[in-house]
């Protein structure tokens, strides 16, 4: 029996592919960086359009954030990558199409800024008023009291909620083969229907994207840790 | 002598109102350069409002607020213009209640914010300035510490240098003792004195009776939003002409 096993979890079969497959990790992970990105300026822009002082910017914000936070993403990129460029084409008048890389990354992005820019806003609304106030006073600009006084201190006590969304998002990436982004997971079941064995790559894809999140969260909180804890301990 | 000076502060008819609660009631008022005066009276009398207007971290509704020649009208004429209030801001400094230090920052990096976001210098310039002042406040040695590192009392002389780091004409002080142990108050009580005996025109909330009465050179009494008594301490504590000034004194020197 622990033969059979063995020969289903085949590691060779994996080591035989392994091209194929980092080239697909490669694909989830440019996705994940490229939307983590797009996140974390859509998020900057929602969070301070909602604590700004117009009301129409905020209403806006407000309405932006709660559609990102409750639509399913799988649904989002599927409507971004097959609705969004029927829409644009039957504005512009002529025949408009969204690659799949660039679908996912807007969709993936659009998705987490929503969460992300939540976040933000209660880390901003977290720092005592004095502080700014004593930017104020000494005569600082409301952009560099935020830039220098307020963002740095709202950064560091969010960044493990990121941390999460960001692990969250890594792993959200490997919905994209369902738009046809030919990431890891497309891989995986390509070759899995092509060997008729799909034990081996399925559980190698789950153990990959284990050990990629731990190490790379690991290195991220150990580059951070110092920073982070500035002035706090 | 010094009454005949030019005054450095001049207020003129300063009104504040929060919705319908009106907390300042026309507020006038003209200090010589280099003068103390310390402003008290109970908890809700407009007096940290009072000082708060002066920097405009509380908009006046109406009101005229001149600095050393610097000067901000709100009620007639156009809105101060933002440039128009960072001018004003650049001749006060503010000491608050809380501190408010940069928690991100050390010491120096606290004291030097200023210097190198507002006054655009050098790092190495700022950082030679910064130290003069850490200097005056005797906290040199804590330069590379993060504030939360040091006590209270040494916060706020902290504070206090980051003010004068500015090298503003008046100081403003909200409170500054009012969070701090009656041990730590001292420190800070005499770094102010100190600094009043520099000659710094220095404009002082405060609960610290004795402070009021022997380091300042004048004492306002607030009411409701009004002057009520204003005159020199001994006057003031020894025979005020308002009622309410009285009891107010006799309650808090018990």
């Amino acid at each position: 029996m622990l033969a059979a096993l063995r020969q289903m979890l085949d590691p060779t079969l994996f080591w035989e592919y392994r091209v194929v497959l980092l080239e697909g990790l490669v694909q989830n992970l440019s996705i994940f960086v490229e939307s983590a990105i797009l996140a974390m300026v859509v998020a900057t822009i929602v969070a301070l359009a909602q604590l700004g002082r117009s009301r129409v910017l905020k209403w806006i914000a407000t309405g932006y954030t709660e559609l990102c936070r409750n639509t399913p993403e799988y649904v989002l990129l599927v409507w971004v990558y097959f609705v969004l460029p029927l829409i644009i084409s039957k504005m512009i008048g002529s025949r408009f199409r969204l690659g799949p890389h660039v679908a996912a990354v807007i969709g993936l992005g659009v998705a987490y800024s929503g969460f992300m820019a939540e976040t933000l806003r209660a880390g901003l609304r977290s720092i005592h008023p004095g502080q700014a106030e004593a930017a104020t006073a000494i005569g600082m600009s409301p952009f560099s009291a935020m830039r220098r006084i307020i963002l740095p201190q709202a950064l560091r006590r969010i960044l493990p909620d990121i941390v999460n969304q960001l692990v969250s998002l890594f792993k959200s990436t490997t919905i994209v083969s369902l738009i046809t982004v030919q990431d890891i997971m497309y891989q995986v079941s390509m070759i899995s229907v092509a060997e008729m064995r799909p034990i081996p790559l399925y559980t190698g894809a789950a153990v990959l994207y284990c050990i990629v999140i731990i190490v790379a969260t690991q290195v991220f909180q150990g580059l951070t840790e110092r920073w982070r804890k500035r002035g706090w301990s | 002598m010094l009454d005949q000076a030019q005054p450095i502060i001049r207020v003129t008819d300063l009104h504040k109102s929060y919705a319908d609660i009106e907390v300042l009631r026309g507020i006038s008022l003209t200090v010589a350069p280099g003068s103390v005066v310390s402003v008290i009276g109970a908890s809700g009398s407009g007096k940290s409002t009072f000082l708060r207007c002066l920097n405009f971290l509380e908009r006046p509704t109406s009101g005229t607020i001149a600095i050393d020649g610097e000067s901000a009208s709100i009620g007639h004429g156009p809105a101060p213009s933002a440039r128009n209030i960072a001018r004003l801001r650049s001749k006060l400094g503010m000491v608050f209640q809380q501190f408010n230090l940069w928690p991100h920052m050390t010491v120096l990096g606290n004291v030097t914010e200023g210097l190198t976001q507002v006054k655009r210098m050098g790092r190495k310039e700022a950082a030679e300035i910064g130290r003069h002042f850490l200097t005056k406040v005797n906290l040199l040695n804590k330069q590379d510490e993060y504030p939360a590192k040091l006590s209270g009392g040494q916060q706020q002389r902290v504070a206090i240098a980051r003010a004068l780091a500015m090298q503003p004409k008046v100081m403003l002080f909200d409170e500054a003792t009012s969070s701090l142990d009656p041990e730590l108050t001292i420190e800070v009580l005499e770094v102010m004195r100190a600094l009043a005996n520099d000659g710094m025109t220095m404009l002082v909330v405060t609960h610290e009776m004795g402070f009021a009465r022997d380091a300042s050179d004048r004492v306002i009494f607030l009411h409701n939003g009004r002057i009520e008594e204003d005159g020199a301490p001994d006057k003031v504590f020894l025979a005020p002409s308002s009622e309410r000034c009285q009891k107010f004194i006799s309650s808090a020197l018990s």
